[in-house]
């Protein structure tokens, strides 16, 4: 059977859950498509070995660990595919509402300088850095729009000299911990600037829903309130409640159908009804690819045809190229006091002191500290490399001491390397028979050398504030992707070295766009979920008013 | 595959030099087996050849270097064979990575002991309890 609508939206993450909310309020019909379930509270459960963040023996919100496969390679070029649960798959959730609904939500805004790294810092050898062909003042209004629209708590007068914003967010933020205070004693020490975390999260009704209960369970976990916003919760039920958005789950889209002028007519997808997998076709004036960084980039590619045989948008092969996602510096510190409160989530206090003008270095990060970390995770995680793995040394640490361990952390802007790539393994299939992605490459050294001087600051930190002992995690030269996924379809003003225009449409397509963090052209030393979803209601509001001639807010 | 009796008395006695009682119960008390057994059936299936293996091996490896089973070595005899596993250093035969077993061992007691009390080596939440990441369970 084939279906009509004005826009087909593959992927109900943070951007796809956007854009059809904004062109179903606008009146427009939309099918919106979910490889996975929708996925209630308890379905996502709280299970210490199986969620987003920790997932030794599976994932708790998709995709299934048979079934899925995909291609990794390693640095010495050595293939061998790999399951979800695997570090090495790079997943995101596979459920109504992407990563969004087990994420931990942290809503940073890049900052001006992010936009602008190849003028800011010159490109190094190797690398494809570049600017963005839009600015910080092109997104800011849609920043605050996706602030208010889904909710997001923070203090904008904190963060105003580093981040500058016309509107403040509309929750207030997190109150502070016993470990905010001891940070803030030692960023004051150091003369650092701190503020509070701006979190997704409802520190007040906001919505239609409630508040943050403050349980411990926010970044890999579902919320028990709904008071942790993502698209499941905010723009998809809107979408829904006009009447105008057809949501299928359990849907994967196979190829993004073309005529024999290369036109693109709409998305052949398969759906699994009772075990099988059923064909469908349908067609829609407008085509918004919003799969995530591995799985947008794969259904270009996949997407090829002996007028495009390169896949779609691939004329000169930058599909697939420049992902990115963040290497992560962690610092552990031992304090005398008890600084671990059990009151959720945890994340509080964030310095943006090292994102930008540290001698030597392209770009930095943001530091803060860290969600709640279930006792199996912080085994894992966080004890001193020196301490015995076993025996009652170990077991005395983590009686004594999982309450006084002080955590920073933080995402290192990525020094993109077009080497770090999604392809397609036409070797390996998933169960519907489509080839999977293959991941090989790593990002650029220059990020390694970010990193270490981020993990630097971050024990510099933990002293300051108290700690009698500190430890830390060096990061190495490897694939950065996994949640933070970006970069795959960058965005630019040259054919050659981009794949879609500032629009995120598909350079030589008309109607063909990529919405989602695949559209990133370097990917902030930040968090990138609030540019995701300020990107998408850019997006929307262009598809509505160019397609459909709607000016919608 | 099962445990046999002799490698089901081993990874009693050896998860509870992992994780050992003190004043909080240790691994066993606590229910690692029950977890563990569960785990055997389902995620560690592909596993349970290599840590049947590794049992065996390391009942093997005491009495070569003991002249003792290893569940009536002393508590400090058990460690010097666990540390001697952890670095690799055995004087028998094994048909397991001595160093692979051994993390196995480690991971998989900790995975039980530490997390979700339903997963059966968490009984009543004590180690939740114990480092302070909940109160404690009635």
């Amino acid at each position: 059977m084939i279906t009509s609508h004005d826009a087909i939206i593959v992927g109900t993450g943070a951007a796809g859950g956007i854009v059809a909310g904004v062109l179903a309020e606008a009146g427009k019909d939309v099918l919106l498509l979910e490889r996975g379930p929708a996925l209630s509270f308890s379905q996502v459960g709280r299970d210490h070995l199986r969620n987003q963040r920790l997932s030794i023996y599976g994932h708790n919100a998709g995709p299934e660990l048979e079934g899925n496969p995909r291609v990794f390679v390693d640095p010495a070029g050595n293939a061998r595919t790999v399951r979800p649960h695997e570090p090495d798959y790079h997943n995101n959730a596979a459920c109504v509402g992407g990563g969004t609904r087990v994420y931990g939500a942290q809503a940073w805004r890049f900052m001006p300088a992010d936009f602008r790294m190849a003028s800011t810092y010159g490109v190094p050898a190797g690398s494809s850095l570049a600017d963005w062909p839009i600015t910080y003042g092109d997104v800011e209004p849609f920043y605050e729009r996706a602030e208010w629209q889904l909710g997001v708590a923070g203090d904008g007068p904190a963060l105003k000299d580093s981040i500058p914003r016309r509107r403040d967010y509309p929750l207030p933020a997190v109150p502070p911990n016993p470990q905010t205070v001891a940070l803030k004693r030692g960023a004051q020490q150091l003369g650092w600037i701190t503020s509070p975390v701006p979190l997704l999260i409802n520190t007040l009704p906001y919505g239609g829903r409630e508040s943050c209960i403050a349980c411990k369970y926010c970044v890999g976990f579902a919320c028990p309130t709904d008071a942790k916003n993502g698209s499941h919760n905010t723009m998809i039920p809107r979408a829904l409640a006009t009447g105008n958005c057809k949501l299928v789950t359990a849907a994967i889209a196979d190829r993004v159908e073309t005529d024999e002028h290369g036109n693109v007519k709409g998305v052949s997808y398969l759906v699994q009804e009772r075990g099988k997998a059923q064909a469908h076709t349908a067609r829609a004036k407008v085509v918004i690819v919003s799969a995530g960084a591995v799985e947008s980039a794969r259904l270009l590619l996949n997407s090829h045809t002996t007028l495009h045989p390169n896949g779609l948008g691939n004329e000169h092969h930058q599909v697939g190229r420049n992902l990115q996602g963040h290497l992560y510096p962690r610092a552990y510190g031992l304090m005398r006091e008890k600084v671990f409160n059990g009151i959720g989530p945890g994340v509080t206090l964030a310095t943006t002191q090292f994102n930008h003008g540290n001698l030597g270095i392209i770009g930095g990060g943001m530091l803060a500290d860290d969600f709640i970390k279930p006792p199996i995770d912080f085994w894992y995680d966080s004890l001193p490399p020196d301490l015995p793995r076993w025996g009652l040394a170990n077991k005395r640490f983590m009686r004594d001491n999982y309450t006084r361990v002080l955590h920073v952390r933080g995402p290192v802007q990525d020094v993109p390397s077009p080497d770090s790539r999604v392809t397609i393994d036409l070797g390996v299939r998933d169960r519907w028979g489509i080839p999977v992605a293959r991941l090989s490459g790593s990002t650029h050294p220059a990020t390694v050398v970010a990193a270490e001087f981020m993990r630097e600051r971050g024990e510099a930190w933990l002293r300051a504030s108290g700690c009698e002992r500190v430890w830390s995690c060096r990061p190495g030269l490897v694939l950065s992707g996994g949640q933070h996924q970006a970069g795959t379809c960058r965005m630019g003003d040259d054919p050659k070295t981009s794949v879609t225009n500032k629009w995120g449409r598909v350079h030589k397509h008309d109607n063909l766009f990529v919405v989602d963090g695949s559209l990133h052209v370097t990917n902030g030393g930040f968090n990138p979920v609030l540019t995701i979803m300020a990107l998408a209601f850019r997006s929307a509001a262009y598809i509505a008013r160019s397609y459909f001639q709607c000016d919608c807010q | 595959m099962r445990l046999t009796e002799e490698q089901q008395h081993t990874l009693r006695a050896a998860v509870d030099r992992i994780i050992p009682p003190d004043d909080y119960p240790g691994a066993w008390q606590c229910g690692v087996g029950d977890y563990l057994a569960r785990q055997f059936e389902s995620d560690l299936r592909p596993m349970l050849d290599d840590y049947c293996a590794g049992l065996s091996a390391l009942e093997a490896e005491s009495v070569a270097r003991f002249q003792q089973t290893f569940v009536l070595l002393s508590e400090e005899e058990q460690d010097t064979m666990l540390r001697h596993i952890e670095a690799g250093e055995v004087l028998t035969a094994w048909n397991v990575t001595p160093r692979l077993f051994f993390n196995l061992l480690v991971n998989t007691t900790a995975e039980g002991f530490y997390s979700n009390p339903e997963q059966g080596g968490n009984r009543k939440g004590v180690s939740w309890a114990m480092t302070g990441f909940e109160e404690p369970l009635q």
